[in-house]
Parts: C-alpha cells; structure tokens; sequence
C-alpha cells in the first residue's frame, strides 16, 4: 500500500496552516459554505508522469457512485502526440476540480450546488431543479445531467467514502499511483508537500477558478482547451473531420 | 516539423440545454419584441402604429404565453420548478428570471386586456351568443388610453428586465468563449426585433387582413433591425478578428477551422443582408418573404448560440457531435412548442377576430366618447 495516498487519514488532527502559495478563501464564501470540516480542505494531486491510461479509475468511479452509461466523473483523456517524427502517448485524468472559487455555484438558482466547509463542492441532487446551469458554467465540461436522476451530476471526492475516513474509489484503486489525495491545510500531508516541492500546474487557470486538482507534469498545450483531432468516440462521429 | 495530436479517449457531453432552450428564448425575444411594437400604437395611442400594434401585440401574447411552457420544459426536473421560488439567489441570473418571467407575463396579460377591451366591447355588442362573455371580459368598459398606457410602462418594464436577463444569463458563462461577450444581449434583442418584425408580417398575411401598410411600415422596421444587426455582428467579428479582445478572439478561434461553422456564418450573412435588401428595395409586396427570412433567421441564431455553441468541448479536442433526437429532448420539443404557440394563434384571432378595415368601423362613435370620459 502506498502510504502517500493513505496520508490524509493518517495525517488527522494536523490542521489549520494553510499553504503558503494557496489564496485563502475570501471571507463571505467561507460562511456560504455548508457541511464538512472547516478544518480541512481536500486536494488531489494527479502525477501525469505516473498514470498508464489503464482507465482503471474511470471504472472505479462508475461501479463506486452508480455513474449511468454514456457518463463520467472522471475519465483519462488520452491522446496521441506526434513531435519531430516521434509519437507517444499522452494521459489526463480529468475530474471536477473543486474550484476554491467555483463559478458552477453562484448561477446555481436553487442553491444545490454548494461548497462544504472542507471545499468539496457537491449537488443536493434532492433540490436540484436539473436546469443545467452549472454545467454550462463550468470551464472544464466535469458536470452533466444524470439521466436516472434527471439532475446535475459530477465528481464528489467520494464524500461518502472521505466522509468515512476512506479514500475516493479513484485513488484507491490506481495501478500507477498518479492520484494522491490529501488536506491542503495539513502541511504534512503528502498534498502539501507535492505542492511545495513540485509546483503542480492546474487546469486553464486563466479561469481564476482555482482549482484543487493539481497536476504534475502538465504539458502546457493540454492546460486549456486542446488543439488536436477527435477520433472516434461515437460512430455518429465517423463523417465528421475529414 | 510536424506536430501532431490526436484524441483517442475522451468524453462526449451532451448538449445540456435542450432545443426548449432555444424555443424558449426564441419565443420570449419575439414576445418583448412584440411588446415593443405595440407600444407606440397603444400605450402612446400614434393611430399611424396601431394597426401594426395590434399584430404586433398577437406576436407579443402568443410568444409570450408559449415561451415559459417552452422553459419549463427544458428543465430535466419540471415538477421542481417551485424550488426557485424558496430560496434567495441573487448571484444566479436564471433565479431572477424566475422573478421577472411571472411579471412579464402577468403585465402582458394585463395590458393586452386593456388594449383588447375596446374590441371585447364591440364584440359584447353584436347579437351572438357570446356577446355575454365578452361583455364579461370587457368588465363592463371600453377603451381607455390612460390604463393602455399605464400597463404599457409596466409590461414595458417587464420587458426591458427580461431582455436583460435572458442576454445577461448567457453572457456571463466566461466558461463559452462565444456566449461572453457583452454583445450577445444586444444582439438577442436585436435578432429578436428583426424576428418580430417577420412574424408581424407573416401575420399581418395570415392572420390579420393582410395590410398593405402594415406591410410597408414593418418591412422598413425590419430593414432598420436587420440593419442594427449587421452593425452589432460586425463589431463582434472584428473584436475577434483583430484580437482586439480575448475571449473575442477565442471564441472565433474555437470555431474558426470548422467547415460547420463556416457555412453557418454564410448562412446567417445570408439570411440578414437579403431580406434587408428587399425590405429596403421594395417594402411592399414582399411581406411574406422578408418575414420568413426574418423569423427563420432569428430562430437560427438561437439554434447557433445554444445547440451549437454547447457542441464546442470546453477541454477536449474537435467538436460534439450533435444529432436532433426525435424525441421530447429534440424534434418533438420543437414541433410541440410551434403547435402550441399555432393553438395559442387560433384561439386568441378566433376569440377577436381582426376588426374590419375598410371604411370606420360601425360602433367608432362608443369607445371614442368612452376615451372622452376617461381623458376626463
Ligand atoms: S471543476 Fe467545474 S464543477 Fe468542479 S468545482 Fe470547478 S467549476 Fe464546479
Ligand atoms: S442543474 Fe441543479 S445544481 Fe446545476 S444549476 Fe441547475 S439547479 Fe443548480
């Protein structure tokens, strides 16, 4: 077992210490913020150099949280890159990045989306209207409208798994151990300390949405929206891009 | 050399704003457009305006009352509809459309009935049948420019605040390059007036007496709206296009390389520069087809904006293949909310059928000594 990825349970009680290169969260936003521990704020840190694209968390996540067919809270994109004749793979796990400052919440107009108190953004999906809003809003396509639920859908972190002292499905079961999850606030955790010693980048920060998914080795050119060719995904897509 | 990539995994998000959306918005853009035709006909009582004011209020109420059954529907949870009303959202644009909509409508309601009570009376006095119920709805009055007038400010009011957060709710997504902009509200309200303007000369041919001068004064309304949506497309090109600023220039480089795109904006080129030539070359005559053009290509903005807007991956590589379900979420949608807003058509003209126009009409001398008393 990988004691990083289990840090976050060992590392309880250590709190309060924000990381020093983390913007706290403004005042007004901290008292919005409903349920979950004010003393932590759950972080995940993905190291692409490390994930084999064996899409074993994409599967994980579907079995752990019901996610419907056709739908995902997390996927690897995986791409084909082509460079100076040489061609190799590359793999982004993608997941909702609990933004610190989340533009998928203040259009939500009931309210179901909200942020915990431990920066975990969830949707009550009893009050959800599925008016897709937030969707739209979102700059990383994480939601959708779960269509058992007929309501906004996304990652949650496995709050019920974290809320239990576990780790997400996700982190658990990765083969290549590229997704370590931990408390910001605990400067031990193993979180804090990839985010210290490594300068993790985020996705489209240009966004100013802050997210709490940090990445180590991201290749600037898939930071924001890609430049590349779709293959086929659907076989509806086959007469597209010629 | 050669860079290259390829996406070989990744995910398709559907559209999430369903072709309700773009009936809702098309429907209630045209019904403030409505309003706004209306007013200088009947809140400020220009007999020059009041024909076309009154086909232009026809658009405003059968729009108007379509339009929120439209929005409902495009939420996946309609029966939880209520839930914006217990709760206090001011950050969320579609919470105050949930505020304004309810006042738009019940304005409209309220100043068409008033504009319509002179003709109700008319009606209560004809020897049929109904002339009882009529009476009723008329409550016993006639015209009366002052309570035109005063519901025309509110429902213009109403208006001005749902043309302001249907734009606004769309423009503030930053995360869709081609919805934030702070041109996209004007240009909702501007295609939508040109929409407008078309379907009061589909109307004025179908469903109102066919006016000849209806016919001249829309066409002329429609080249200035069609003309106002050149100026405002055309600054918009040239923000991106010059790099002038960012999200401008993303967002006509998201779509830039698509040969879907590129159609599309010929098309839309197309279906704004005819009519508004014809409008301009020969206003009359050419109702029908100016009108067409008009209500087709304010219909195709909205489609363009939200269905294909939402097929712009916000990370992935390409584009979302969209294909038109046939269903409730697509086709269906669409044909349901047209065959409401036609029942709408049929009932209200059945109810008041357009009142004769040739020579004054018999029972004149009423309803304007009933203006004398409420002038009084
Ligand atoms: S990634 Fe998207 S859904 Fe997740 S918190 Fe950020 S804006 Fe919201
Ligand atoms: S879909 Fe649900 S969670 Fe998302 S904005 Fe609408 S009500 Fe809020």
């Amino acid at each position: 077992m990988d004691r990083s990825r289990r840090n976050f349970c060992l590392g309880a009680g250590a709190a309060g210490i924000g990381a020093a290169t983390l913007a706290t969260m403004p005042a007004e936003a901290a008292q919005a913020r409903q349920g979950g521990d004010a003393a932590r704020r759950w972080a995940m840190v993905v190291d692409v150099r490390k994930c084999v694209g064996c899409q074993a968390c994409t599967v994980a996540c579907i079995m752990e949280n019901d996610v419907p067919e056709n739908s995902f809270r997390t996927i690897v994109s995986t791409y084909e890159v082509t460079e100076q004749g040489k061609t190799g793979t590359y793999m982004l796990p993608r997941l909702c990045n609990h933004c610190e400052d989340a533009p998928c919440i203040p259009v939500c107009p009931t309210g179901a989306t909200h942020q915990r108190q431990d920066g975990i953004v969830v949707v009550d999906n009893t009050v959800c209207v599925g008016c897709a809003y937030c969707v739209q809003a979102c700059p990383y396509d994480a939601r959708f409208i779960n269509h058992d639920t007929q309501t906004a859908d996304k990652c949650t972190f496995c709050v019920h798994r974290i809320d239990a002292g576990l780790l997400p499905a996700c982190v658990e079961t990765c083969v290549g151990g590229a997704r370590v999850f931990g408390d910001l606030n605990d400067p031990n955790s193993a979180v804090s300390k990839l985010n210290r010693e490594t300068d993790p980048k985020v996705l489209k920060p240009e966004q100013g949405t802050q997210p709490r998914v940090f990445y180590i080795g991201l290749d600037p050119k898939f930071q924001g929206k890609v430049d590349g060719t779709p293959t086929l995904w659907r076989p509806a897509r086959e007469k597209e891009h010629v | 050399m050669e860079n290259q990539i390829v996406e070989v995994i990744n995910v398709t998000r559907e559209v999430a704003w369903l072709p309700w959306a773009v009936q809702y918005f098309f429907l209630i853009g045209l019904s403030v457009g409505g309003v706004l035709l209306s007013l200088p006909g009947y809140a400020f009582a220009r007999d020059e305006w009041r024909k076309l004011g009154r086909v232009a209020l026809l658009v405003a109420l059968t729009c108007g009352l379509a339009a929120p059954v439209a929005l409902l529907s495009d939420l996946h949870q309609p029966g939880r509809f209520w839930h914006f009303y217990v709760v206090f959202r001011p950050t969320s644009w579609m919470w105050w459309g949930s505020i304004f909509i309810p006042f738009y409508v019940t304005g409209l309601l309220v100043y068409a009935w008033a504009c319509f009570r002179e003709e109700l009376q008319e009606q209560g006095r004809v020897d049929s049948r109904l002339a009882a119920l009529y009476r009723l709805a008329a409550l016993g009055g006639g015209r009366n420019d002052g309570l035109i007038r005063a519901t025309g400010l509110v429902v213009l009011a109403g208006a001005a605040l749902v043309a302001l957060y249907t734009g606004v709710e769309v423009a503030v997504v930053r995360a869709r390059p081609l919805w934030h902009t702070p041109f996209l509200p004007v240009q909702f309200l501007m295609t939508a007036l040109a929409g407008t303007t078309g379907l009061v000369l589909l109307l004025n041919r179908f469903a109102a007496g066919n006016d000849r001068t209806v016919e001249v004064q829309a066409n002329r309304l429609l080249a200035g709206a069609l003309g106002a949506v050149m100026v405002v497309g055309g600054v918009w090109l040239a923000a991106g296009l010059f790099g002038i600023e960012r999200t401008h220039a993303e967002a006509l480089d998201s779509v830039a390389n698509s040969e879907a795109w590129r159609v599309t904006a010929i098309w839309a080129v197309a279906a704004t520069v005819l009519p508004f030539v014809i409008a301009v070359a020969k206003p009359a005559g050419t109702g029908l087809l100016t009108g067409l053009i008009a209500v087709h290509s304010a219909w195709m903005f909205r489609w363009t904006v939200f269905i294909g807007g939402q097929t712009v991956p916000k990370t992935g590589a390409g584009f979302y293949e969209y294909a038109l379900p046939a269903g409730p979420e697509g086709l269906l949608g669409i044909v349901g909310t047209a065959g409401l807003w036609l029942f709408l058509l049929l009932v209200i003209t059945a109810f008041l059928p357009t009142p004769p126009q040739s020579a004054p009409r018999p029972v004149r001398a009423a309803p304007a000594a009933d203006r004398a008393v409420a002038a009084e």
